[in-house]
């Protein structure tokens, strides 16, 4: 059970929270015109990193509000928390 | 004459401390983003608006509670009756969602207000409740909205050891019995 | 009790009090403040329980929760008898009754000691290689193993304790409250923290606070005494919170931690009652302070498990806090100073101590120094070859060690003994912080793994960071916690210290015998009975891994997870392997640290607290109205009502009947709804549901599918049109919190663009749905105002309302295909309003009607329930649906996916509709279909999702999916069932009034 600093109402409890997966998975615009191919790395394709990965997480007991969480993987360190449509840090 | 009727309609006391269900209170859901909304907004109910998480403002009749950076929750200090009620929430629809300013949901069925007081009352919340209330305590007028054996509640600081609870009220009567239960052993 | 084994000096253990408890069935005595183990010595008892393999006499043989022998069943009550229970940690009190777990008849005549004698052939993984063969043989040998292996028994009735759990948030959490413990607690509370100290004993000091010897010293006070001094002054400190009798079970990542506080186990049972028993605390706390102490270790030697071999700083403690002696002749057996300790101690309560055996040459430290005065024989540079005694040690014998102390040479001595205390050297606790994620270090000179590398705000301070003399312990304790707690405090410095100081360390993990080591019994695991020779068979056969080697020879896997024996594993495979240590790694040490009861971790959500229950407005009236109630995610919802003494199929059947030949009622509260504001509220509807939104009319409801990105159907419900700008969205009972949820991340992270507000009020509005031919009469009296002609008020429109003058929406939409309207009001007056409708739906025999029905009226007329006739695998075409997706619109969620490769497939399973050829016959839900029933294997090409008797068409009807379904109308399938096989037919999917004539009857 880790803490998450929700960016907007400071530190919580994970119960609070729950996970949305990778981050900065664009939907694409114009899925129409996407094949097959294109469209299934979109729907599927995950990184599942060992390491330092980028999450979306939901603060749903909270604000409710989605925003995006650098953790390792390996040892659940969290390395930034910043807000949806924010630059994600340079490491 | 339909009648009204919550969930509860108790109040229980403990050594130092008192859980009691107080309705009907008027409660009203407001979103919005911009600034035009949040000057409208305490300029139609005479209040300042709370922009910093996990704070609220009152005046002599409502509490206005920050919940998320576009979302507040408005709630009467005393019993409301109903026609009053239909009142200003038709005066903010009016004022604000009419005019494409944000949106004003009345919500005054959908909460239950739960009023605690006693100086054990933040033991009560660490049955169930995950959050640090170390800070909460000693600051009056914070909001926080968390968790308590697994149910979304709202919880504002009105005074010292004297709290507000609000709990979907199909939650409430589980959240209430389990409160009462551990209430005994504290 | 033995008076004689009991001193008269001792200041811990409340003389005054006797108190009597029960043993194996016998009636003994002992004090207030006596562990069960203590008050057991003093009653001159050592054997208490059989070993786990061999079934071998076993003695109280520590003082702590690393006890391997003396595991016991408290308790006879079958709800509350507790098995597993160590001795050494529960305080006896008035009417406890405790027996031996592993032995039968007798611990003092065990059948399964046999196996003793045929030990030699029940070595390591002996039940892995035996049992092996032939496979469907295990349930015999299983039933036969764990009987005889039995580690106690369960409670077989309910537990009738209480437990209950709390948060609590700190600045310092100090676990261990040792010396180093209190030294922290006062800095940290000093300074203002928000501090916690806690300690798994009844009483705070660590050893310290027995520790009365002239060798260990502060400012010229015996060291107890000067930490009594110190543990005065905590009391002051309001900011500080000790609990004592609290165990520190796991330390999770982020500092948040669990420790099981024990309320009443020490009470009398009448003072148990109606009390919580024990309470799991749950820490989150922003710095963590170690110092949980260290272990004391045993010595691997032959025979060295008989009872009376005692650790020697048990034997200490046992004499200096409890005033128990262990032995009336004791001997020592040991490889490092603190033995002497313990002879001191014994011999300044009257015990003979009449030898010492220690494996170092002749060493001169001040506390040996004061054990040679006192004229004790020590046998230096010696080792105990072997013990004597079945139930109770009786001797020991001693040799020469050789030089290189692989062998033992010389005469052997033979020393009559009643208690063997052994010492092994000490093993710093470092298991919460490995459990923490804290990487470990090897020390050679002493052999002991340290605390290194940590992630977390921690540090461990005392004996489990290595410091084992008195003036290191202070020295370094007081300078790593101002340095942690970033606070200058000196109330320690300049500090008087006498402590003595060893000089010769010396360590054999596997002492030597004059016997060959096959005819020797050198025990390691004391607990699962394992000895160093299973170890060195494991390694012979070619187990390399300490992870390996522990779990083929179940050493360090019971339930005391290898406190004792682990280090001593590690030594031995490192040594016969050629490794080094620090190299070789140590095994995982898992939370708990000693075992929690489920109690605990279940707190207070039993019975009716297991779960989360939710109630609609009329719940009241349900329950008055005798309902039946089924549970929908965590609401509790009206199921059916049986009348007289109607089973359910009789209920739902008279229920269905009515809501079609008149009128029925139902509480649809349940099901979410989603208030929606915003200029862009249409828009945002296009793009989450399947259909186009953009042209209803402000008034009319229409009904809508949601997918996800996959194309999958995942909700679906009505939503109305209630202004320009405004939408009130209903979702399933089920769905409502994810749906709002997904719909919120698509607001604020895909289309942040779009102006709109979303707002559920669920719980704000209950719902009447009043359906059937007499629906619009039943209405009509309790909104007399509300016109309610077709034209006026057709189906799937919405109107405002008052009803007493209070706001209401009626909504005229349909889920039966009977005219039906949705009466949605606050959830304060709803129940009044259900009450006024069954009044005057009276003269038309209204019928309340529970889910069971409405599910059978829905089936009927072929729609779905989204979770019922969809998995998350079907999409709007597989459904039948196609007539739901907007061609037109070119983007909604789901819909890119609905032209992939795999969803355009014909053979997907499609929903269908299913008659059986015996129309009284009713399928099974779930139960597989097939084609043909001759080719083996059988290929099962769908399944029943739904399936009813319909008394509206007098047959059973079944919703089904089917491969290719939809181009099987009219073929037949069979149902293969256990004892038959049915005949259906595939049909279409709605099996009554295909024309939706009853919307408008």
């Amino acid at each position: 059970m880790f803490l998450i600093n929700c960016p907007y109402c400071g530190e919580r409890d994970q119960s609070e929270f729950s996970s949305g997966g990778e981050a900065h998975i664009v939907r694409p615009k114009q899925p129409t015109e996407l094949s097959d191919d294109q469209w299934a790395e979109y729907l599927f394709m995950r990184k599942n990193i060992k390491g330092v990965q980028f999450e979306r997480w939901n603060h749903t007991h909270g604000c409710r509000k989605w925003f995006n969480v650098v953790r390792d993987t390996s040892n659940d360190i969290i390395h930034a928390v910043y807000k949806m449509g924010e630059k994600p840090p340079v490491k | 004459m339909l009648n009204f009727i919550t969930p509860i309609m108790d109040t229980k006391e403990y050594s130092e401390i008192k859980i009691s269900e107080i309705e009907p209170i008027l409660k009203i859901n407001l979103r919005g983003k911009s600034r035009d909304f949040i000057t409208k907004i305490g300029k139609e109910l005479s209040i300042i608006t709370p922009v910093d998480p996990n704070t609220s403002s009152s005046n002599e009749k409502l509490s206005l509670l920050w919940l998320s950076p576009d979302e507040w929750f408005l709630y009467s200090n005393d019993k409301i009756h109903i026609k009053n009620e239909n009142f200003l929430e038709d005066k903010l629809f009016k004022e604000i969602s009419k005019v494409k300013l944000g949106s004003v949901t009345n919500v005054s069925d959908h909460w239950i207000m739960i009023n605690l007081t006693g100086t054990k009352v933040y033991e009560l919340l660490s049955t169930g409740c995950p959050f640090n209330f170390n800070n909460f305590k000693n600051s009056k007028g914070a909001v926080v909205q968390t968790l308590i054996n697994h149910i979304d509640v709202i919880i504002h600081n009105k005074n010292v050891n004297d709290l507000n609870l609000f709990v979907r009220r199909s939650f409430s009567e589980h959240l209430w019995s389990w409160m009462n239960d551990s209430a005994r052993f504290i | 009790m033995s008076k004689n084994l009991r001193t008269t000096n001792n200041k811990f253990i409340d003389q005054t009090s006797r108190i009597s408890f029960k043993f194996d069935g016998k009636k003994l005595y002992g004090f207030k403040g006596d562990t069960l183990a203590s008050a057991l010595l003093a009653n001159n008892i050592h054997l208490v329980g059989r070993s786990f393999k061999y079934h071998r006499p076993r003695g109280i043989m520590t003082c702590g929760s690393e006890e391997p022998n003396a595991i016991l069943q408290v308790g006879n009550d079958p709800s509350m008898t507790e098995p597993n229970t160590r001795a050494t940690e529960i305080e006896i009190y008035e009417g406890l009754e405790a027996s031996s777990q592993n032995c039968w008849p007798s611990v003092n005549f065990d059948l399964g000691a046999v196996n003793n004698f045929f030990s030699p052939l029940i070595p390591a993984a002996f039940y892995y290689k035996t049992f092996m063969w032939p496979a469907n043989f295990w349930k015999l040998y299983e039933y036969f193993i764990r009987k005889s292996a039995g580690l106690g028994k369960s409670p077989t009735e309910p537990d009738k304790d209480i437990y209950d759990q709390r948060y609590l948030h700190c600045d310092v959490l100090i676990v261990g409250g040792g010396i180093s413990g209190i030294m922290a607690a006062k800095t940290a509370a000093k300074n203002n923290l928000n501090t916690v100290l806690i300690d798994d004993k009844n009483t705070l000091g660590g050893t310290t606070i027995f520790q009365e010897n002239e060798c260990y010293k502060i400012n010229n006070l015996y060291s107890n005494k000067w930490l009594k001094k110190e543990i005065e002054t905590l009391k002051s400190f309001k900011n500080l919170t000790i609990k004592t009798r609290t165990s520190l079970a796991a330390y999770h990542n982020y500092n948040y931690l669990l420790a099981r506080e024990n309320l009443t186990d020490h009470l009398d049972l009448n003072e148990k009652k109606d009390k919580i028993r024990q309470r799991l605390w749950k820490i989150r706390s922003k710095k963590v302070i170690i110092a949980t102490g260290a272990m004391e270790r045993p010595l691997i030697f032959n025979n060295n498990d008989r009872p009376g071999i005692i650790l020697s700083s048990s034997i200490k403690k046992y004499i200096d806090y409890y005033g128990v002696k262990c032995g009336q002749k004791v001997s020592l057996f040991t490889n490092n100073d603190s033995a002497y300790e313990t002879a001191i101690s014994l011999n300044n309560s009257g015990v003979t101590v009449n030898s010492i055996v220690d494996i170092r040459d002749k060493t001169n430290s001040l506390i040996v120094k004061e054990v040679d005065k006192l004229g004790i024989k020590i046998h230096w540079k010696s080792s105990v070859v072997n013990t004597n005694g079945y139930k109770k040690i009786n001797s020991i014998e001693i040799m020469k060690l050789s030089d290189d102390g692989a062998a033992v040479v010389g005469k052997k001595i033979k020393v009559e003994c009643d208690c063997l205390g052994i010492s092994g050297g000490w093993t710093p606790r470092v298991h919460l912080f490995t459990q923490s994620g804290g990487k470990l270090k090897f020390r050679i000179e002493d052999n002991v793994f340290l605390p290194d590398k940590s992630k977390l705000d921690q540090i461990s301070i005392g004996s489990c960071n290595g410091d084992f003399e008195l003036d290191e312990v202070i020295k370094n304790s007081v300078y790593l916690t101002n340095k942690f707690l970033e606070i200058n405090n000196n109330d320690y410095e300049n500090l008087e210290i006498i402590s003595s100081k060893e000089i010769n360390k010396k360590n054999i993990w596997l002492l030597p015998s004059d016997k060959p080591l096959g005819k020797t019994k050198p025990f390691l695991d004391f607990q699962n009975d394992s000895t160093a020779n299973d170890i060195k068979l494991a390694l012979r056969e070619g187990f390399k891994s300490i992870e390996h080697v522990k779990r083929y020879t179940t050493t360090g896997m019971a339930t005391d997870q290898g406190k004792l024996s682990n280090m001593h594993a590690l030594g031995i495979i490192a040594e016969t392997a050629g490794v080094k240590m620090g190299e070789l790694g140590t095994t995982t040490f898992r939370p708990p640290y000693t075992p929690l009861t489920f109690g605990a971790i279940v707190g207070r959500n039993v019975g009716k607290f297991f779960d989360i229950t939710r109630k609609t407005p009329m719940h009241d009236w349900h329950v008055e109205n005798k309902a039946k109630f089924e549970n929908v995610g965590q609401w509790k919802r009206a199921w059916y009502y049986p009348k007289d003494n109607e089973n359910m199929y009789e209920a739902v059947q008279r229920e269905s009947k009515a809501a079609r030949d008149s009128s029925g009622i139902l509480d649809a509260s349940t099901l979410g709804k989603i208030d929606i504001q915003g200029s862009d509220a249409s828009e945002f509807l296009n793009r989450v549901y399947t259909n186009a939104w953009s042209k209803l009319e402000i008034g009319k409801c229409r009904y809508g599918l949601m997918l996800n990105e996959d194309g999958m159907v995942y909700d679906d419900g009505v939503t109305t049109r209630l202004s320009e700008n405004h939408y009130l969205m209903t979702t399933t009972t089920g769905g409502a919190a994810n749906v709002l949820s997904k719909l919120e991340d698509y607001l604020q992270t895909e289309w942040p663009e779009l102006d709109v507000y979303l707002t559920s009020v669920t719980d704000h509005y209950g719902t009447v749905s009043i359906c059937g031919p007499n629906s619009k009469k039943i209405l009509s009296k309790v909104i007399p105002d509300l016109v309610l002609s077709d034209e006026e008020f057709p189906h799937m429109s919405f109107k405002n309302a008052l009803i007493d003058n209070i706001k209401c929406r009626v909504m005229r939409i349909s889920f039966t295909g009977e005219l039906s309207y949705e009466i949605n009001i606050q959830s304060s007056y709803v129940k009044s309003v259900w009450e006024k409708c069954i009044d005057a739906g009276k003269e038309f025999d209204i019928t309340p009607y529970g889910t069971e029905t409405m599910h059978l009226l829905r089936a009927e007329k072929g729609f779905i329930i989204t979770g019922q006739d969809t998995d998350g695998t079907m999409t709007p075409v597989d459904l039948q649906m196609d007539w739901i997706i907007s061609k037109k619109k070119y983007d909604f969620i789901g819909k890119r996916s609905l032209y992939r490769s795999d969803t355009i497939r014909e053979d997907r399973k499609q929903l269908v509709g299913l008659l059986t050829e015996d129309p009284k016959e009713i399928l099974e839900e779930g139960a597989q279909i097939v084609a043909e029933t001759n080719k083996k294997p059988i290929e099962m090409i769908g399944h029943v999702t739904s399936s009813y008797f319909s008394p509206n068409l007098n047959k059973s009807i079944a919703l089904a999916v089917v491969k290719n379904g939809k181009k099987l109308k009219g073929q037949k399938m069979f149902v293969p069932m256990k004892d038959k096989t049915i005949n259906v037919t595939i049909t279409d999917t709605v099996f009554l009034d295909k024309e939706n004539k009853r919307l408008n009857a």
